[in-house]
């Protein structure tokens, strides 16, 4: 039942040849990777395959519109609050109710679930997943690189980093009744409130480490990451950088937002690579390309094409596409962030980690103003309109923008749905971050080694990609790394399961 | 009194997976254990934390393979082990978590009861059902003699 390690090493004269990860660790759900060398040992092709597949779209065609965001949030056990939050976003539109017109206190129970999800679930993917590869390194020994050893040699980092995600996720049990799968969205609205009493369970620090705390800790975090970079600059600098396209959502203002807003695409020089969007609008805006090898889709703009229209969501495309952050703590740290790529959009993937981090701050600013909000037990809680056939959600989940669309018949049954998720946006960047350490890490080192297949994985870890979702499936990650020569002919293999 | 708790593992959408809830649930309709009782699909890094707040805990899971007698109640010490995914723990991963972390190293016992059947489908199997009635029976008889978990000696077996 639990993972243990394995090795099967043959060797062979090798041409072209064939190298696997499979599947990729410490991320969520199950990936591959794939190399392909010639006979200079020089990349050709570098592939992230997501080889399982669930069909959730078609699960929910049938079901009527209501019972959506209760379906569709068992894609995952990580986000299952993301997907409640966009399907709901979607289902107000069929009961005739668009963001604007949700009752204000909805809209808060609403926002305050959602940053409390953000904020556990970057700090899970901070200290239970890519905490060893920045405590220990990438060269560390696959036995260090883990949460186990963070535990041993970090225990205030690790304690904290429990301390945090439990607080993200007593809230959410708090708002939604559990804190996996629990239900706070209903058409037009939430089924409940947060009383007074319940929120000084978050406030006074008695039960648990109070929100101040928790605002305090992200800002530890976020300077111990700036220290971080500081310390190995040249590595957190240029690990598998390279410029692309930014996507996100934004407020009206400009300012980083995460529940509700327009479209915004910036690229690597920072210009907009297409005026603001309404959200509503995104078939309009974005094709999906399709390839045989994987199950996951690559979203591109329309208007730039396939070639260039690819882009990147998630905690650094929303750094790079905000104008601002709302919250002062997290907007000063904003600032400091965007020092580093001077003003300009930052394309150095592993700075995903301190944007994901001031994330994290933001979250817990905004979680401590709505926890001091007394409307939040005070009135209505759901609004209804006229019934409509087609609802669209967006929201920037942790993992960057996820789409919800439902179209239902008049009777209410869903006759279509289309998922897209935060991992599928950033499936090509992903690929791309694979090529890079594949051709910068490779190429002159043809012999498998731990650190190696670490590598490539640590490139896709900061996307924190949510695999499950992305696929709407579910399964474990054990690791298979397999080299064939020109004939595919097995030449070497590293297994863990 | 020693503050105890007792967790179920597992799963009761996959059939015998769900001995650890069914057993738990019992052991509270039938309010023979005096401690806080939980369930679990599987334990988690913030467990250890959890774990840490008691004196002595319970963990009862289903199991794949032979177990002479339908199940098996053995005590539960600390071990780190090297697995790659943080979505689960094994209880002595989790309790070497609460030592290291929180310094604390609550008594605990793992009750293990063979399973057969595994799909996704509702209901313990038959031979499932009695392994949890032999079980149960033990626990009972145990917790009405001390009303601790302190009164199970450090390696029994049906």
């Amino acid at each position: 039942m639990y993972p243990t390690r394995s090795s099967n090493t043959t060797n062979r004269n090798a041409m072209d040849r064939k190298i696997a990860i499979d599947p990729v660790t410490r991320v969520e759900g199950h990936g591959k990777v794939t190399l392909h060398l010639d006979e200079q040992n020089r990349v050709k092709e570098a592939r992230f395959h997501i080889v399982e597949f669930r069909g959730f779209e078609s699960f929910v065609k049938g079901h009527p519109y209501w019972e959506a965001p209760l379906l569709v949030q068992r894609l995952c056990g990580i986000c299952p609050v993301s997907h409640h939050l966009a399907a709901g976003k979607a289902i107000d539109q069929i009961v005739g109710i668009d963001p604007e017109d949700l009752p204000p206190t909805a809209t808060k129970i609403r926002r305050l679930l959602h940053y409390a999800q953000v904020f556990q679930s970057h700090a899970t993917h901070f200290f239970y997943l890519a905490s060893p590869d920045l405590l220990f390194g990438v060269e560390a020994p696959a036995e260090k690189r883990n949460i186990m050893e963070v535990a041993v040699a970090n225990p205030e980092l690790a304690r904290k980093g429990i301390q945090m995600r439990k607080f993200g996720q007593e809230l959410i049990q708090a708002i939604a009744g559990k804190k996996v799968h629990g239900i706070s969205v209903t058409p037009g609205g939430v089924h409940k409130g947060l009383s007074k009493e319940e929120r000084t369970f978050f406030l006074d620090g008695k039960a648990i480490p109070s929100v101040d705390t928790m605002i305090a800790w992200s800002l530890e975090m976020v300077r111990f990451l700036f220290d971080y970079r500081e310390q190995h600059r040249e590595w957190m600098d240029s690990f598998a950088a390279f410029p692309s396209n930014h996507l996100s959502l934004v407020a009206a203002d400009g300012a980083l937002e995460l529940y509700d807003g327009k479209f915004r695409v910036l690229d690597a020089t920072g210009a907009k690579a297409m005026e603001d969007a309404a959200d509503s609008t995104y078939q309009q805006l974005f094709s999906e390309a399709t390839e045989t090898w994987t199950y996951l889709k690559f979203p591109y703009l329309k208007s730039l094409g396939r070639e260039n229209g690819w882009y990147r969501v998630g905690p650094l495309a929303r750094l790079n596409v905000c104008e601002f952050i709302s919250t002062p703590l997290a907007e000063r740290e904003r600032q400091a962030f965007k020092q580093l790529s001077s003003n300009s959009p930052n394309n150095k993937t592993m700075h995903t980690h301190l944007a994901r981090m001031i994330e994290v701050l933001h979250c817990a600013e905004l979680m401590k103003e709505l926890l001091l909000d007394d409307s939040l037990d005070q009135g209505e809680l759901v609004r209804q309109g006229k019934h409509r056939n087609l609802g669209i959600g967006v929201i920037e989940a942790p993992r960057g923008t996820l789409i919800h669309h439902y179209e239902v018949d008049d009777s209410g049954m869903i006759t279509r749905c289309n998922l897209i998720v935060s991992t599928t946006h950033n499936n090509e960047a992903m690929n791309r971050s694979v090529r890079w350490v594949a051709e910068q890490v490779l190429d002159s080192k043809p012999e498998i080694t731990e650190g190696l297949l670490n590598q490539v994985e640590t490139a896709v870890r900061a996307y924190d990609p949510c695999l499950s979702c992305a696929t709407h499936a579910l399964g474990q990650m054990p690791l298979r790394v397999s080299l064939f020569d020109a004939a595919n002919q097995l030449v070497d293999e590293k297994i863990r399961e | 009194m020693k503050k105890s708790l007792l967790i179920g593992i597992g799963n009761s959408g996959r059939q015998d997976d769900g001995l650890g809830w069914a057993f738990v649930e019992q052991v509270e309709q039938e309010a023979c254990f005096q401690g806080d009782c939980l369930y679990r699909f599987q334990l988690n890094i913030e467990d250890a934390e959890l774990l840490s707040q008691y004196d002595q805990v319970f963990f009862a899971d289903a199991f794949a393979g032979e177990l002479p007698g339908g199940f098996a109640l053995t005590p539960c010490h600390p071990q780190p082990d090297t697995a790659f995914s943080t979505h689960l723990l094994s209880p002595a991963c989790t309790l070497y978590l609460c030592r290291q972390l929180y310094a604390q190293a609550p008594q605990a016992w793992l009750l293990t009861m063979q399973g057969y059947r595994w799909e996704l489908k509702e209901g313990l199997s038959a031979k499932a059902q009695a392994n949890l009635e032999k079980a149960l029976k033990y626990f009972r008889t145990s917790c009405r003699e001390s009303g601790e978990l302190a009164s199970f000696s450090s390696s029994q077996q049906s």
